[in-house]
């Protein structure tokens, strides 16, 4: 079966039924979507389809042929990081980060639909998500802020400069 | 590394259907014995993840061009493999009810069919829409054994199990109405919910989902829609809520009356 | 000090927010197994009958283990603090809660390791089950562990926490009014993200690389090495990338385990908790049942306090003998009490053995003395904050074990939050301060408890 995962041309040949989530973390390797649950109920395992945020883990492999695929190891990386995972560091959004991947590819299509800084909105669209040890404000704060295309500086450290470059924008 | 090849799991691995039309789909599902339909997978896929499910052969019903929601004047048909993400803008009781399920991933990839098909869960019911269903008066055209049939929703929820429906359709009322207990969280279903609409005519439908093994219409409070407070009242008696993992027996009956009148309340104003 | 007041991002956000951090669950050793777990269907029952060669028959599985592949089956994770070994690894004889581990398989993949579980063959003979903490101490309630219904190995061999202070009787006959609580939180899941997960993987060397999610990566290593009977250099631990842990992740629930497989088989093992297994068989934080009589004036000192606190453990004694010791040192709150009588429990029932989370045994005593104080003020018709500060700890006060407090803050905390929130405090209690108590701050009754311990 084929399908792009990150741009990607795959061919998996895992069954139909597999779960994707299974077939992106065990026969291709890719570890960003996490299994928190299995039931859908927890959001740690969301991907984009075709730009569409779904549960990997509830989605057969037959129901993505041919789909585009985006995971969290798509959306950006240290060295170019996108808007939203800038906003993400800048707001402490993510403590132990299991559930940041899936939270980032939510708060990623609500921001390409043209979603606003507002919280209640913001809240809908990540309702899928649970998060275990935030209590979530800073991440809305930090989807409030990329949605407003808020500019961070994130080269400071108390070690020296990160070479993260820093851009705005809501692309 | 973990693909699947070897002798042992060809043999644990199911026959799979994809039937990409309506007619391919009736024929695999054939009389529905020994086969799991699948629609958007939210409810199917974690029990064969976990293994409560093993069956021989699967239906993907996603591709056999079930979906859809089309108007013929003033009544309407929703295909079985409509998201329900696809209802969420439609009036009331449909659109409410549908924007109360779980959260827009859940609802983007999980079907009408499946909803309306749905068992008992673990320890809880599930079958969101069957409520608003209900209470729009809907019929369901289903294959199963015996063919191809149309009847009230009513008739085939009993019997929904060994059936895979096709599409759903109603009469647009002139007035509809939903309240449901606020979800306690996104993925929860439905605890309870009062649907209610009021045709042409009319005559006045109520419904409730979550009072029950499945959804059940409660003529009781519709005999005498005219008086909420009895109304209210008068709908526990068509109703049999259970404990489960959701609320309370006890819970369901002290809620269910104020959802009653708040339905008849609504549509009254939407007079 | 260059990070305090800085603002400095996190060293691990940019590896969070690209999906590069690397949990146990993610990292990837070829020819890896899987393990699952035969659990216990019952609260309690004894094991007539065990055989697990169906299982080992099988195709594809490489090791099955019990209790007979432990070298030290029962060990203690807090010998090291006087809390005595009970509980097995993998169950012998008997179950004694829900969902206990009593063998692991390990296989190819998980389909063949989850049936290769369901061939195994047991027999069971249930047994009576005590659920409620209440009922451990009626003469006719079902015995349920070697030790009794309750921990008896306290300091001196005494069954309880017991902390004795002042003259509580005294307290008892000068008070104007008894006012009496009742306080029981429930259990509560840690529910991380991430759940139990371990990978083990035999190095050609001898030694075992044991990736773990646990939040205590050398106490979990003494607790690995104790039962396997090795030394502490033939591990090598790998973690401190946990997806959340909150207590619930001290247990070394499964590096053991997942270390005998790996062992046994000579293959890379992982172990991995599905959901199900998190909520219905992972450690919680313990349910408590506190009682608290105390003996008050009608113009708002709190003379003395009785209270009587049954934790329940679950099934084994784990940490909670440490948390109810952790308990005891709290049970006045911020607030000085000078008569005291505690007694704390730890009670067995046959429920998952509790554990940590966070604030450990002092969450619990917290909000029941805090509910308590709104409880008296509301009886005796007095201003809660009033009562609060009234009672509240002052320097050169002691603490129920005895620590004299140099500088506590309750007042100026309480008056904080009277300020926040708009509430007026009478000028006497807007003026307080937590120096050593004088005049209308020092009644006869706290006299003697000021001053160094020494003189107690």
């Amino acid at each position: 079966m084929n399908l792009t995962v990150n741009g990607v041309a795959r061919e998996v040949e895992s069954p139909p039924l597999t779960p994707l989530l299974h077939v992106l973390r065990e026969e291709l390797g890719i570890t960003g979507p996490k299994a928190g649950c299995l039931q859908g109920g927890c959001g740690a395992c969301t991907v984009l389809v075709d730009g569409e945020p779904r549960r990997a883990c509830l989605l057969p492999l037959a129901y993505a042929e041919g789909a585009e695929i985006t995971t969290v190891e798509g959306l950006g990386t240290p060295e170019r990081l996108a808007p939203i995972q800038q906003a993400f560091i800048h707001h402490y959004a993510a403590q132990c980060g299991f559930c940041t991947s899936g939270m980032l590819l939510a708060a990623q299509a609500y921001l390409a639909r043209g979603g606003s800084d507002d919280p209640e909105e913001i809240q809908e669209a990540l309702a899928g998500h649970v998060c275990r040890c935030t209590g979530y404000a800073k991440i809305i704060d930090a989807v409030a802020a990329a949605a407003r295309g808020d500019s961070f500086d994130l080269t400071t450290t108390a070690v020296g400069k990160y070479t993260t470059v820093t851009t705005g924008g809501r692309a | 590394m973990a693909v699947a090849t070897d002798e042992a799991t060809e043999a644990r691995a199911a026959e799979v259907l994809r039937p990409t039309s309506e007619e391919e789909a009736v024929a695999a599902f054939g009389d529905g014995a020994d086969v799991l339909v699948v629609g958007g997978g939210t409810i199917v896929v974690p029990d064969l993840t976990a293994r409560r499910l093993r069956p021989r052969r699967v239906l993907l019903l996603r591709e056999a061009g079930l979906a859809g929601v089309r108007r013929d004047g003033s009544r309407v048909t929703i295909g079985a493999a409509t998201s329900l993400q696809e209802l969420v803008d439609l009036p009331a009781p449909l659109g409410p009810c549908a924007a109360n399920i779980a959260d827009l991933e859940i609802r983007s990839a999980a079907t009408v069919g499946g909803n309306l098909c749905a068992g008992e869960g673990l320890e809880a019911p599930r079958g969101d829409l069957q409520g608003a269903f209900l209470a729009l008066g809907a019929v369901v055209r289903s294959a199963g054994e015996g063919g191809i049939v149309e009847e009230p929703l009513e008739d085939f929820l009993p019997r929904r199990r060994r059936r895979l429906a096709l599409d759903v359709s109603f009469e647009e009322p002139a007035a509809g109405a939903f309240a449901a207990l606020d979800r306690p969280h996104t993925h929860d279903y439905t605890a309870l919910a009062v649907s209610g609409a009021r045709a042409a005519d009319g005559t006045i439908r109520l419904a409730a989902t979550g009072a029950g093994s499945y959804g059940v219409r409660l003529r009781s409070a519709e005999a005498i829609a005219g008086d909420p407070e009895a109304a209210g009242e008068a709908a526990l008696r068509d109703v049999d809520p259970h404990d489960d993992a959701l609320a309370s027996a006890w819970y369901r009956r002290r809620v269910l009356p104020v959802l009653v009148r708040k339905v008849l309340a609504q549509l009254k104003e939407a007079a | 000090m260059k990070v305090v007041g800085a603002r400095i991002p996190r060293y691990d956000g940019v590896a969070h927010v690209t999906g590069r951090t690397t949990y146990v669950d993610d990292v990837r050793v070829p020819g890896t197994l899987w393990a699952k777990a035969l659990r216990s269907p019952h609260h309690h029952a004894g094991i007539v009958r065990l055989d697990t060669r169906p299982a080992e028959e099988m195709k594809g599985v490489h090791a099955v283990i019990t209790h007979k592949d432990v070298p030290l089956n029962v060990y203690g994770h807090l010998e090291a603090l006087g809390i005595p070994a009970d509980e097995p690894l993998l169950a012998e004889d008997d179950v004694r809660y829900k969902g206990q581990p009593i063998a692991l398989v390990a296989a190819e993949d998980e389909e063949l390791a989850a049936e290769a579980v369901e061939r195994i063959e047991i027999e069971f003979e249930e047994r009576p089950a005590l659920l409620d903490v209440r009922k451990a101490f009626d003469p006719d309630a079902p015995r349920i562990h070697q030790w009794g219904n309750w921990y008896p190995h306290f300091e001196g061999g005494m069954d309880r926490r017991q902390i004795r202070k002042g003259d509580i009787d005294w307290a008892f006959a000068h008070a104007d009014v008894i006012v009496q609580g009742v306080y029981r939180p429930a259990a509560v899941e840690h529910c991380p993200l991430e759940t139990q997960v371990c990978q083990v993987v035999p190095e050609p060397n001898g030694r075992l690389t044991i990736y773990s999610c646990t939040q205590a990566l050398y106490f979990s290593m003494g607790v690995v090495a104790a039962h396997l009977q090795v030394p502490l250099n033939r591990l090598k631990f790998v973690g401190g990338t946990t997806g959340g842990g909150f207590g619930g992740k001290v247990d070394t629930a499964t590096e053991t385990m997942t270390a005998l497989l790996a062992l046994k088989s000579g293959r890379p093992v992982k172990w991995r908790w599905t959901r199900e297994e998190e909520f219905l068989c992972s450690s919680t934080r313990a349910p408590w049942h506190m009682e608290i009589a105390d003996a008050v004036t009608k113009d708002g000192w709190i003379l003395g306090r009785k209270m009587l606190t049954l934790h329940d453990a679950g099934a084994y004694a784990r940490f909670s003998p440490y948390g109810v010791t952790k308990h005891s040192f709290h049970h006045t709150g911020a607030y000085t009490i000078p008569n005291l009588h505690f007694d704390g429990y730890v009670v067995f029932t046959n429920r998952v053995p509790t554990t940590a989370m966070r604030g450990y045994g002092v969450t619990s005593v917290s909000f029941a003395v805090e509910t308590h104080m709104s409880r008296v003020a509301a009886v005796l018709g007095i201003d809660p904050f009033e009562l609060r500060l009234k009672n509240a700890n002052r320097i050169g006060d002691t603490s129920p074990n005895g620590v004299v407090y140099t500088d506590p803050s309750t007042v100026p905390t309480i008056q904080a939050i009277a300020e926040a929130i708009g509430h007026e405090l009478p000028a006497a209690y807007r003026t307080m301060t937590n120096e050593p108590r004088s005049g209308e701050w020092l009644p006869e009754h706290l006299v003697a408890q000021l001053g160094t311990p020494e003189e107690h």
